[in-house]
């Protein structure tokens, strides 16, 4: 630690003696002039599938600086802390620590350079105790522990952080902000020299994030360098030393902070063309569908209040943490709202669980098709008529094969979905034919009222159309379709209304032909007054 | 006072005192029933019925703290107790050191057999060892010609081991077997305690994904759990043999519930995370206490004795899941109570001075 103190002091005084010898090549005078960084990323690729998630992208951190990175969701900025974090290995591109190529191929490997992660939710061991937390990872300190020296030690690490709690208690204990401690303690006390931290203030509370923000400014001072991903403009631009933007997996631009405006920074974030879209065919929204008036649940949303109408489309807009989601699985009862009315059609109805749900005419399309969507071993059949098994399909609990099959077989027609035949198991398509699979076994429900989480995320831009245009067609014939997407260029188009979320909170529903994605994107990050 | 108890006594340890307890008021209960049972006799039986389960239960702890299991510590026992005493029959003259030490390597074998399985091969660890289970018995038939081992044909030393006293007062024996289990018990006690391979597993249990992203070596500290394991089960094959004489295939068959049992009894979360050795001790001591006495209690039944041991771990697991997040829920209640009335007279103090 102290040397690196002494390093930093020092670059001042030695920067004008190298700038003599600089002149004779570039490549020394960009090393002159900026400090060497700590961990440098250049032209990283990675590809997953269909899915190009990071291109080309760089990166460099110098000690003792905070970088914020910004993007919309999808922009790439979790496949790069993976690689950062030995947790995915890039295509192409390599990873300099201290000017050295290095391979990052586990997150032993990056314990050992010296990187560190904490995210959203800690990942802390909650039968252990704090001190245990602190020093699980060490491997350089024998076979036997010696508790007394470990409690002192632990003592130690969370005073240079400036906090102090009892380390003997176990984890599970402690509040949420105290877990985020142990594990920014766990870094340092492994002398971490490049901290990321993701989306670190999302679940605390202001206060909390008041003492986080105490403590990554210590880090700072002793020359950490330190990453910090955010979707609260408001702290990137209060924190951040230099703010570097993605979007699409590329690397948009790495800007010091005074040289940077909210309003600029949402513009590089959405900078994105919208014409490859399908466009809606016109139509008029009918009568009013579902009236939903406050609708929360303790700890996920609160004060949500929209109508849909028949054949129309409103979409959910907002980011990571939005609980966009949560407000879909209240409407479905998978996770049933405590507060608030639904009104279905006039008549007001609690909706407890999903076969409730169902028989009322609500269906949810899951945005998590490996965990909630599909049977991936069961064909496209089965898959398909599943929900709807009780309603129709079935004489005294006997399913009825072949009707089964003339319903998955209009189905496999109908959304063009490609597969051999309809016994094919669900896990041989692709993602785009299993998102329709997705979508078809909840349109055999016959319902009035569709929601839409994330249909086209992870499916290839053909599918995506196709999708585009069943949603076109279901409204036409009268469906009230609510559409939760991250893909502002889609959801723009798509809808007819937009609902704008941010941190369970409604934050306004505007008229998707007025509204724009710098729009949209400034109230998602409640930036409401900085962009014009 | 009673900070004082919520700081120094954990949720879990109130388990092992509630076991205690209950392991009390049973001698009392059954003191009322039978005659003469609070005597050196019960003494001497508990502790010589118990030493084989708690060697076993505390192997098994090991492997149950990184959320998986070993069904196959019986057939372990199987293996050995009949193996190693077919060839000490055969050769009567091996010496006791390479007995026990073949004994142990017999273990180690088959408990690397179970750990490559799971912790390389990523089989579920109850069907891996289900698996194993039926296997290293259905060898044991196969490549010995079944004919069983007999107190007869074993030398002397190891028939008179299991009776082998260090202190006696008139009926009541401290046997060597019990001492060897005890000194078992404090040595993987402390293992856990104070080992940092010890924390590790109890890391590995407690939250399997942050341990990977803390690049902990999970596969090869579960490997070893299981090696462990089987390296115990290999001695408690060694005192199998020395406490019964008369061994064949169909030895031990069962004893991996009455392991299980007292280790889930004994406190050990079955979902991993959580657990002491001494715990799996009291619960061992329970379940033989419950078994001795309900055999001489002329009350009950026979047959109502495994339904009683059945309960017992139902009841176990419940309490667990219960009872155990009531009192952790009291416990950071009362910590917080307490730092917050610490905070406060800290504060004025610290005002006045200057």
């Amino acid at each position: 630690m102290a040397e690196r103190d002494e390093e930093a002091t020092e670059q001042p005084l030695s920067a004008p003696a190298d700038g003599v010898a600089a002149r004779s090549a570039d490549d020394q005078a960009d090393a002159a002039s900026a400090p060497q960084p700590v961990l440098e990323m250049r032209g990283i690729s990675k590809r997953f599938g269909e899915i190009q998630a990071l291109d080309d992208v760089s990166l460099d951190l110098q000690p003792g600086e905070i970088h914020a990175l910004l993007g919309e969701n999808g922009a790439g900025k979790s496949t790069l802390i993976k690689v950062m974090t030995g947790v995915v290995q890039p295509d192409v591109g390599d990873i300099r620590i201290d000017g050295q190529p290095v391979h990052i191929g586990s997150a032993f490997d990056a314990q050992t350079y010296a990187v560190a992660a904490i995210y959203q939710e800690p990942m802390v061991f909650p039968d252990l105790t704090v001190a245990e937390n602190i020093f699980i990872g060490h491997r350089d300190r024998g076979l036997i522990v010696n508790r007394r020296k470990m409690r002192e030690e632990a003592q130690a690490v969370l005073a240079r952080l400036g906090v102090q709690f009892d380390v003997m208690q176990q984890a599970r204990g402690i509040t949420l902000a105290q877990q985020q401690t142990v594990e920014i303690a766990k870094a340092l006390s492994l002398d971490v020299r490049v901290l990321i931290m993701d989306e670190p203030t999302a679940s605390l509370s202001a206060h909390e994030v008041g003492q986080l923000f105490g403590i990554v400014s210590r880090l700072r001072s002793q020359g950490v360098a330190i990453l910090f991903i955010s979707h609260r403009l408001e702290e990137v631009f209060l924190v951040a030393d230099r703010i570097t933007v993605m979007r699409d997996g590329r690397w948009i631009s790495t800007t010091p902070r005074p040289e940077l405006t909210p309003g600029a920074a949402i513009r590089q974030m959405v900078g994105r063309e919208i014409t490859e879209f399908f466009a809606r065919s016109p139509s008029t929204p009918g009568d009013v569908l579902l009236e939903v008036r406050e609708l929360g649940r303790e700890g996920a949303f609160t004060g949500v209040s929209f109508d849909l109408r028949e054949g129309e489309v409103l979409g959910f807009a907002g980011l990571v943490g939005a609980r966009r989601t949560d407000v879909g699985l209240a409407l479905f009862g998978i996770a049933p709202a405590d507060s608030g009315e639904i009104r279905l059609e006039g008549e007001a109805v609690r909706i407890r669980d999903p076969q409730e749900a169902l028989r009322l005419g609500i269906a949810y399309a899951t945005e998590d098709r490996r965990g909630l969507g599909l049977i991936f071993s069961q064909s496209i059949a089965s898959n398909i008529t599943l929900p709807s098994l009780g309603k129709y399909l079935s004489r005294i609990g006997i399913t009825q094969r072949a009707a089964e099959r003339v319903i998955a077989e209009t189905f496999r027609e109908r959304l063009s979905i490609r597969a051999p035949s309809v016994d094919t198991p669900a896990l041989a398509l692709s993602g785009g034919n299993q998102q329709k699979v997705v979508l078809a076994k909840w349109l055999a429900t016959t319902p009035k009222v569709l929601i839409l989480d994330e249909p086209t995320r992870g499916i290839d831009v053909g599918s995506k159309v196709e999708v585009h245009r069943l949603i076109d067609e279901l409204v036409a014939q009268g469906i009230g379709i609510i559409m939760i997407s991250s893909d502002l260029p889609e959801l723009l188009p798509m809808s007819d209304r937009i609902l704008v979320m941010r941190e369970g909170r409604q934050m306004a529903i505007l008229d998707a032909k007025e509204a724009t994605q710098e729009s949209v994107l400034s109230m998602a990050m409640g930036q409401v007054e900085t962009t014009t | 006072m009673r900070s004082a108890l919520f700081r120094h006594v954990r949720p879990e340890q109130v388990r092992e005192i509630t076991l205690l307890i209950i392991i009390v008021l049973l001698l009392l209960f059954f003191a009322t029933q039978i005659p003469n049972f609070l005597s050196g006799r019960t003494f001497t039986r508990v502790t010589t019925a118990i030493p084989v389960t708690v060697v076993l239960g505390v192997g098994l702890t090991l492997v149950v703290l990184t959320r998986n299991i070993d069904l196959s510590i019986g057939a372990t026992v199987a293996v050995v107790s009949y193996g190693v005493g077919t060839l000490l029959a055969n050769d009567p003259s091996m010496s006791p050191v390479i007995v026990i030490a073949l004994s142990v390597a017999i273990g180690v074998g088959l408990g690397a057999i179970n750990g490559v399985i799971v912790a390389y091969g990523g089989v579920p660890a109850i069907v891996a060892t289900l698996g194993t289970m039926a296997l290293f018995r259905s060898v044991l038939v196969t490549i010995t010609d079944s004919r069983p081992v007999t107190t007869a044909r074993l030398p002397d030393w190891i028939v008179d081991l299991n009776g082998i006293r260090l202190i006696s007062l008139e009926d009541l024996d401290v046997r060597i077997l019990p001492v060897i289990a005890l000194a078992v018990v404090i040595v993987f006690q402390l293992l856990l305690r104070y080992a940092s391979y010890g924390r590790r597993l109890f890391a590995i249990g407690s939250n399997p994904d942050a341990a990977h992203v803390a690049g902990l070596p999970m596969k090869r500290d579960v490997f070893v759990a299981f090696v462990l394991c089987g390296a115990l089960a290999g001695l408690g094959g060694f005192m199998y043999m020395a406490r019964f004489g008369n061994i064949d295939t169909q030895s031990a068959v069962g004893l991996e519930l009455v392991v299980v049992a007292a280790v889930v009894v004994g406190g050990v979360n079955i979902f991993g995370g959580s657990g002491s050795m001494i715990g799996v001790m009291l619960g061992a001591i329970l379940i033989v206490l419950v078994d001795q006495g309900l055999i001489r209690w002329a009350a009950i039944s026979e047959f109502l004795r495994d339904a009683l041991l059945g309960l017992l771990i139902l009841l176990a697991v419940a309490s667990d899941t219960v009872i155990l997040e009531r009192l952790r829920l009291i416990w950071a209640r009362a910590r917080r109570a307490e730092e917050e009335s610490s905070r406060e007279p800290a504060a004025t103090a610290g005002g006045e001075q200057p």
